[in-house]
């Protein structure tokens, strides 16, 4: 059995919604639920407000409706499950150390930012910022999985410093900007910019991109890491055909301007080797 | 207001008034300690507790353009340390530069009711003025860069003695200004004017200038004097940070002749080198600064103390915060202001387990552990350079129990207390008493606000309660009752009301005959017109003039 | 009493950031009117001749005239339900009403933005995360031998930038103005300000960022690809150039605009230029200023920023200050319709925000501070007729260079002041909600002693 919340009444402003993660509603019967607090705007509501809320909970919650206004969802979370039937809005997941999360539609910005752990998972596509640093902060995701199926925007894994990130479409300018480590994985092609002021860490792209001029080429390559990411996400259902498993790839280097222990892979196809 | 209130059955320390411990009644009537009050004056019982003056921070970097760029630079600082509103109070955020609200809150919070923030270019004190407007519950005031102002330079290489004197004046008059501020004297036009040069001996040549660092010093010690100023003049040595510079702050010293001058975070001033090693290898030579300092009673300091953890580097002396990027490959922020002042800021950890950060917080207890006049070794951390306010409990709690000092020692990197001599010193326990005097008589009297930092009639009626406490970082971290001119702000440890303090400033007279000399350089040189650079009254509304030996005190408050 | 002409000296021109305050106002007092501006740039001298005091309603309440006390209990009303009011504008009034603008956001628990969010936010943004050097603009008048502007078009926008502060003029060490100065101008076109330059560089639309990667490559003497001539326009050789001037002047200025700011990139582009700067001072001494648009910004920056520790787009919902642009900041607040009323100062977004965002703002209760009639003003529920800052109201303006300034007003107005009106909705929005609004969870004070 797991706690069922299903929308009836859409918020008509932002609802934070950090109380729904499975430790804060661990114990809690569907009419205990229903009586939390969220923040509704400037103003407290009870949840009971929003969604009809069934069953018990047992460390998975299911969420049901179009959520794009629920902000903080999952935020903080270190254990259990959250699937959200629906999409979801920003800040998923934020800062969270553990568990999983599922979402079936689309997710906002901020999807995982500074995550340290768990795995969020977004059937759809996601916004800008998708395990990135918070502003004014140099370190992004620090652990744990962030998977996108669809496409995804702007400084994918800003200042990442441990972890995965994989998406399943395009993903938008400065992926891994300021990255210190880590993985970002692109199927479908990168934006501009790519991997602007990298110190380490490895994006990689099933299509050719430009780089900056401070990216140099360095040597096709099949990498043994791929060999076990690639299987690792097509297990997770990300579709990857056995070509990219096999490679070889591009390897580019760079941030110059910073360590130039940076790199960014480009599976080799014959495309012409596109230059930034 | 009319509002009387009585304490009574607590435990006094009034050092200013000779009151060590004994337990008296204090009264307040208007805003003020007076010698009783009628019967049925609300009563405070303060049984168990200890009374003293509010606390006066005599060096913190609270309000102005510097601290406005710190704040900004650090939003992922004040997302971890939010400062929720009451129904009274208004919000912000915190971290070891909070916005203004929670700076005042946060210091009436630990019992402190005055304040002085340390270091405004004379463009920004209309920005500093107005920021202290926004700081509740504190009294508080600024002091004046005036250690690198290109035209009293100018006066001081021509041989204008009379001159530069005036002009002083006129300058820390139209800024509204406490008292006269030096950093670093010569370094700003080597920074700007030679390629990121600096100042590295009192008797280097300035850049474009016939004039050395030791000459500025002298100049600026004589004349803040002559003009009588409560606080004649605040001085950050050459050289700070560096190895071997317990020398410079020694020369530095020695120019006061006599004089009156105030020697601020002197830890930072206090290094020695290990023979025949790289100067990256600092020593402590605090046995010879406490030393001067003990021996010239018209010298004074504040310690500057260095508290592990997260702090924020925030100086007019930018050379410095240049270097310190080597340390901390972060943010850095540089901000130069004509004629006037260079700007420095850059976050930054000490580390317990690093050798030379670990030497600073040593050499800061050190400091205060061999003074032999607490009277004017005073108590400071250079807020938030050398660690936020909110440290100070902790930092009282290392001076006041010296097991938990030992217990500190052994965590921090033990190389770095070979090269001092706080193991020396180590037996020493500051008193109350000496507590007291340290974070509030010595403060007050050192800046000449003689209704300040005591408990005697006629005080303004500052005052904080504590529970006493074994634990004295507890003790110190959460007064059981704050007054503020009278008013009970903290009542059994809750905010009761809002509060807005008063600026002080002084108004040095001066001969109006000097703005003829001024004008013409801001017309030819400044961007700012003659006429629209004084600050007018507006900014100081409410505000209080503090006297100059000589000037008869203004009527009214 | 006949006509009485007056003479205001060192009056202050708010048009723009360069906030001059060396205005020499004629006053015709009896029909207050400017009718002479000396010193004004063609853009100030439309300021203050078109600040003339204009017939209108003290306030409008749902287009019906009113008074603006009834103008500020409707205000109070609207401001007091809202479950995710804004306040938005702010960068043409004083410090003085920003501050009460600020406070009735915290009381309401609502979100505080500035037009700094449509113009140079990425730049303060980028600041945030990496810092910047900067100086006042006496430094650079008195000190650049090289003045590089970026991505701006001062001729047209901030005329003064060149005669009063940054190339004609003679300074202290500049004792021969231009003379004495290179002035690099980087653009993607030529326009009216080119002229000015020694050395024009023309990038590539949206190649900005590339060119400035570039540019700290070489500074920092890395490797650079001389695809980059194909990228941006500009050849490996012009690069070179450029940085080797940088590196061996006296003390280096960039100023820059929105060619950066508002272009792909963003943040990332005033990032990189900001950047640069900061590496520069390995060599010399460097400094970079975004160049403000309207003539309070500055002031507005850091008003939001003492308050608050954050400089635009600040979130009080939950009982504190809150910061994430994109989140918070009011093109987004609008375009995803997450207001439910709004306060408009001395700000018309109704003539140039996307269509998506003025569409909601049509949705929503609005009420708006104004001296004229705008698209803005004419959405609005509640729409206050208040006096111009500088050209009737007193108070307090910083330039861009964070330089605080005191006005000096040339005549007064019947309409009341920005910070007057606020103060009032203030006032009565305590009244109505008894206090500040508590933070959701808090439990209420014990109860206060009494005496």
């Amino acid at each position: 059995m797991s706690l069922e919340l299903t929308l009836h009444t859409a918020p008509t402003v932002p609802l934070e919604a950090d109380i729904l993660s499975p430790a804060r509603l661990g114990g809690l019967s569907a009419l205990a639920a229903a009586k939390l607090t969220v923040v509704y705007g400037n103003q407290p509501a009870e949840l009971g407000e929003f969604f009809k809320v069934a069953g018990a909970a047992n460390g998975e919650l299911h969420l049901t409706g179009d959520l794009s206004r629920l902000k903080q969802i999952g935020a903080g979370m270190g254990e259990g499950r959250i699937v959200v039937h629906g999409p979801a809005g920003m800040h998923l997941g934020a800062g969270m150390t553990g568990g999983e999360i599922v979402v079936e539609g689309d997710a906002g910005d901020w999807v995982g930012p500074e995550m340290s752990g768990g795995r969020i998972v977004i059937k759809g596509n996601a916004g800008h910022m998708i395990g990135s640093a918070y502003r004014g902060s140099a370190v992004g995701i620090r652990g744990g999985e962030i998977l996108v199926f669809g496409s995804a925007g702007n400084e994918v894994g800003a200042g990442m410093r441990r972890g995965l990130i994989a998406v399943g479409g395009d993903c938008g300018d400065f992926a891994g900007v300021n990255m210190l480590a880590g993985s970002i994985i692109v199927l479908g092609r990168l934006g501009w910019r790519t991997g602007a002021g990298m110190k380490r860490g490895t994006i990689v792209s099933m299509h050719p991109a430009e780089l900056l001029p401070t990216f140099s080429y360095a040597c096709n390559y099949c990498p043994p890491f791929i060999r076990l990411y690639l299987p690792y996400l097509s297990r997770l259902g990300l579709p990857v055909p056995d070509a990219q498993i096999a490679g070889p790839y591009q390897r580019w280097c760079g941030d110059a301007i910073e360590l130039n222990r940076g790199e960014v892979l480009f599976l080799d196809t014959g495309e012409a080797a596109l230059r930034g | 207001m009319g509002s009387s209130l009585r304490i009574v059955n607590g435990r006094v320390f009034d050092p200013a008034n000779g009151v060590n411990g004994a337990v008296q009644d204090v009264c307040i009537q208007d805003g003020r300690i007076v010698a009783d009050v009628p019967p049925d004056a609300r009563k405070i019982d303060a049984r168990g507790q200890v009374v003293m003056p509010g606390g006066v921070d005599i060096h913190c970097h609270i309000a102005g353009p510097k601290v406005n760029l710190a704040r900004k630079v650090q939003p992922e600082d004040h997302r971890l340390d939010v400062h929720p509103r009451t129904r009274f109070t208004r919000s912000g955020t915190g971290g070891t530069v909070p916005s203004t609200f929670a700076t005042g809150y946060r210091y009436a919070a630990m019992g402190y009711t005055s304040a002085m923030e340390a270091a405004v270019p004379p463009l920004g004190a209309r920005h500093t003025l107005e920021e202290l407007h926004d700081t509740p519950v504190l009294d508080k005031g600024f002091f004046v860069l005036v250690g690198n102002n290109v035209l009293l330079y100018r006066l001081l290489q021509e041989g204008r003695h009379e001159e530069f004197r005036q002009a002083l004046a006129w300058w820390i008059s139209v800024t509204k200004a406490y008292a006269p501020k030096l950093v670093n004297p010569g370094a700003d036009e080597m920074w700007k004017g030679h390629r990121n040069a600096n100042i590295t001996a009192l008797d280097q040549k300035i850049d474009s200038f016939d004039l050395t660092p030791r000459k500025v010093i002298a100049a600026f010690i004589e004349a803040g004097n002559e003009l009588g100023l409560p606080h004649p003049v605040h001085i950050h040595c050459n050289n700070l940070g560096h190895s071997g510079n317990y020398e410079t702050t020694l020369e530095t010293m020695r120019l006061a002749e006599g004089r009156r001058a105030h020697i601020t975070h002197i830890q930072f001033h206090s290094y020695g080198s290990v023979a025949g090693k790289s100067r990256d290898n600092p020593t402590s030579r605090a046995h010879d600064i406490a030393e001067f300092v003990n021996t010239h009673p018209n010298i004074s300091a504040d310690v500057g103390a260095v508290m592990f953890g997260h702090s924020t580097s925030m100086t007019a002396d930018a050379p410095l915060a240049y270097m310190l990027r080597q340390f901390s490959h972060g943010k850095w922020v540089n901000a130069d202001t004509e004629h006037e002042s260079g700007c420095g800021i850059l976050p930054f950890t000490y580390q317990d387990r690093n050798y030379t950060n670990a030497l600073q917080w040593a050499i800061g207890l050190e400091l205060f552990l061999l003074s032999k006049d607490p009277w004017r070794m005073v108590f400071s951390t250079d807020h938030p350079n050398g660690g936020s306010f909110m440290s100070y409990p902790r930092l009282i709690r290392l001076l006041m129990d010296r097991e938990f000092r030992k217990e500190q020692m052994a965590k921090v990197n033990q190389k770095a207390l070979e090269h001092c001599s706080l193991r020396d010193c180590q037996q020493r326990e500051y008193s109350l008493y000496e507590i007291a005097i340290i974070t509030r008589a010595a403060p007050a009297r050192l800046l000449g606000l003689t209704q300040k930092g005591h408990l005697g009639a006629g005080a303004d009626a500052d005052v904080t309660i504590y529970d006493e406490d074994d634990d004295k970082e507890r003790m110190f971290s959460t007064p059981r009752y704050v007054i503020k001119d009278g008013e009970l702000i903290i009542d059994d440890h809750e905010f009761r009301a809002d509060h807005e303090g008063r600026i002080l400033h002084v108004a040095p007279d001066y001969d109006p005959e000097i703005e003829r000399v001024i004008q013409p350089f801001f017309d030819d040189f400044y961007t700012i017109r003659f006429a629209n650079y004084p600050v007018d009254d507006r900014y100081v509304r409410g505000g209080q003039i503090i006297p100059t030996t000589g000037q008869a005190a203004p009527a009214g408050r | 009493m006949g006509d009485e002409i007056k003479t205001v000296r060192d009056a202050t021109c708010t048009f723009c950031g360069c906030v001059c305050d060396d205005m020499v106002l004629t006053v015709d007092v009896q029909n207050k009117r400017i009718t002479k501006a000396e010193n004004a740039c063609i853009l100030g001298k439309a300021w203050f001749r078109e600040h003339a005091i204009e017939e209108r309603p003290f306030a409008l309440i749902g287009g019906r005239e009113a008074t603006t006390e009834e103008g500020v209990e409707e205000a109070a009303q609207i401001l007091a339900r809202a479950r995710f009011p804004i306040i938005y504008g702010l960068s043409d009034t004083t410090c003085e009403a920003q501050r009460v603008a600020v406070a009735i956001g915290d009381m309401i628990g609502g979100t505080v933005d500035t037009t700094t969010s449509v113009c140079h936010g990425p730049t303060g943004i980028a600041f945030q995360a990496g810092g910047e050097s900067t100086a006042s603009l006496g430094e650079i008048k008195n000190r650049a031998d090289l003045v590089i502007f970026w991505g701006g078009n001062p001729a047209e926008a901030h005329p003064r930038l060149f005669t009063r502060y940054a190339v004609t003029p003679k300074g202290m060490h500049i004792p021969n103005g231009k003379k004495d100065r290179t002035i690099v101008l980087v653009d993607v076109r030529r326009t009216p300000s080119t002229p000015v330059a020694d050395i024009f560089i023309q990038v590539k639309p949206r190649s900005d960022f590339e060119v400035l990667w570039a540019l700290r490559a070489l500074v920092k003497g890395r490797k650079v690809d001389p695809s980059v001539e194909q990228r941006t326009g500009v050849s490996l050789a012009v690069l070179e150039d450029l940085v080797a001037r940088m590196k061996s002047c006296r003390y280096g200025a960039f100023l820059f605009g929105m060619g950066l700011t508002m272009n792909r990139g963003r943040h990332f582009n005033s990032g990189a230029l900001l950047a640069l700067a900061t590496d520069l001072n390995e060599f010399t001494h460097f400094v970079a200023k975004p160049v403000r648009g309207h003539g309070n910004v500055t002031g507005a920056d850091n008003v939001v920023s003492w308050q608050t520790g954050f400089p635009f787009g600040v979130n009080f919902s939950r009982g504190y200050p809150r910061f994430n642009p994109g989140e918070f900041t009011t093109v987004d607040t609008l375009t995803r319709g997450d207001a439910d009323a709004a306060m408009i100062i001395a700000s018309d977004p109704a003539s140039n925000f996307p269509k998506a965002a003025i569409e909601h703002l049509k949705r929503i209760p609005v009420i708006t501070l104004d001296p004229k009639a705008t698209h803005t003003t004419q959405l609005a529920r509640v729409a206050f007729t208040t006096a111009t800052y500088g050209i009737n109201v007193p108070g307090t303006v910083y330039r861009m260079d964070d330089v605080p300034i005191t006005l000096r007003p040339a005549f007064d107005s019947p309409y009341p002041s920005d910070e007057e009106v606020l103060t009032a909705i203030r006032d009565r929005v305590r009244e109505l909600l008894g206090g500040n609004r508590l933070p959701v969870g808090t439990r209420p004070a014990p109860a206060v002693a009494t005496s």
